[in-house]
């Protein structure tokens, strides 16, 4: 759920250019990848699911932790893959800034913290399932470790950047933004979790839509020949 | 790979992560507002804190520039929007199986 929720003006203006200048050096690789290597269609189909669920989620406070909304950014990156991971990334803090939800200042510093929570979880989740663990387990754990990147990327850039008017010097700051990033792990394992059953219940119903299960899947089973 | 191990590497990255969680909540305002809590910690440091890890009494809302600018219809139609579209590409995709078939008769 690591979403920087600061306002306008609240990074210096070289931490705005280099976070912005970050994250679309991150979206030209993306856009140059999918040209390149091509997108399927059901993947497209994914795509706007996963970013219409994400936004939605994005939107709403549930009541824990002293109110937090979660992001489903593991999910859709196990999901769509890490291309389109990170353009959905995008597109829902784009959505999100438009409503108010999120500087639009910090849109290239939300996109590389969103973004790299949908990388982490595929990799991690592709990974687990090639040392034969089962979909839930490898599910769960890949979504709370891509949360928990996105949460410890987006400590590193409030600390990077420093935040304007604030009283603090630069060590207590980073106290502080610790215990915004310990409050987003506790959140990353209940989201986790919940990406865990999600997986799960797809892989069940339509393994074909889950990339790294079906990929493997199809490596033990070439299929019956004659 | 053994299950136990499975389970046992998750268990151990949950227990690490809500042991953070706790700590992060406890010493970052307790049962602050996210947005709230976020401002006071970076402007001011670490607070007293206090208040419910659970609080069902505030029910699920929408994030309040949304709510507090009086845009609850347009949100709730970009979602039902965004939800259409996304069911709509699923079923067409699930009945169509064009792409790759047409560019291989092509060949």
């Amino acid at each position: 759920m690591a979403h920087i929720h600061l306002g306008e003006g609240s990074f210096p203006l070289w931490a705005l250019a280099l976070w912005t200048g970050l994250g679309i050096a991150l979206i030209i690789t993306v856009v140059y990848h999918v040209r390149k290597e091509g997108i399927k269609t059901h993947q497209i189909a994914l795509a706007g699911i996963g970013a219409a669920a994400s936004f939605a989620i994005f939107q709403l406070n549930i009541p824990v932790w002293g109110g937090i909304h979660m992001n489903l950014t593991g999910l859709v990156g196990i999901l769509a893959g890490p291309l389109l991971g990170a353009l959905i990334a995008l597109v829902v803090n784009i959505f999100s800034a438009a409503l108010g939800h999120g500087a639009v200042g910090l849109l290239g510093a939300n996109t590389l913290v969103n973004a790299s929570e949908a990388i982490v979880a595929y990799y991690a989740f592709r990974t687990l399932v090639r040392m034969d663990w089962d979909v839930f387990p490898a599910g769960a754990s890949a979504a709370t470790l891509g949360l928990s990147a996105g949460a410890i990327l987006m400590g590193a850039i409030i600390v990077v950047s420093g935040v304007n008017g604030s009283a603090l010097p630069r060590a207590d700051l980073t106290v502080a933004v610790a215990g915004l990033l310990g409050l987003n792990l506790g959140v990353a394992v209940i989201e986790g979790i919940l990406t865990g059953f999600v997986v799960q219940f797809l892989v069940s119903v339509r393994p074909d839509l889950v990339g790294p299960v079906d990929r493997v899947g199809s490596e033990e089973h070439p299929g019956v020949t004659a | 790979m053994d299950r136990w191990k499975q389970y046992g590497g998750l268990l151990g990255l949950i227990i690490v992560c809500f042991g953070a969680g706790l700590w992060g909540f406890t010493s970052t305002g307790g049962a602050l507002p996210w947005a709230k809590r976020s401002a006071q910690t970076l402007q001011r440091g670490v607070q007293e804190s206090g208040g419910e890890l659970i609080d069902v009494g505030r029910g699920i809302v929408v994030a309040g520039p949304i709510r507090k600018g009086g845009m609850m219809l347009e949100f709730t139609g970009l979602v039902v929007l965004l939800a259409l579209v996304g069911v709509g590409l699923y079923v067409y995709v699930d009945r169509y199986h064009g792409f790759d078939e047409q560019e291989s008769a092509a060949k």
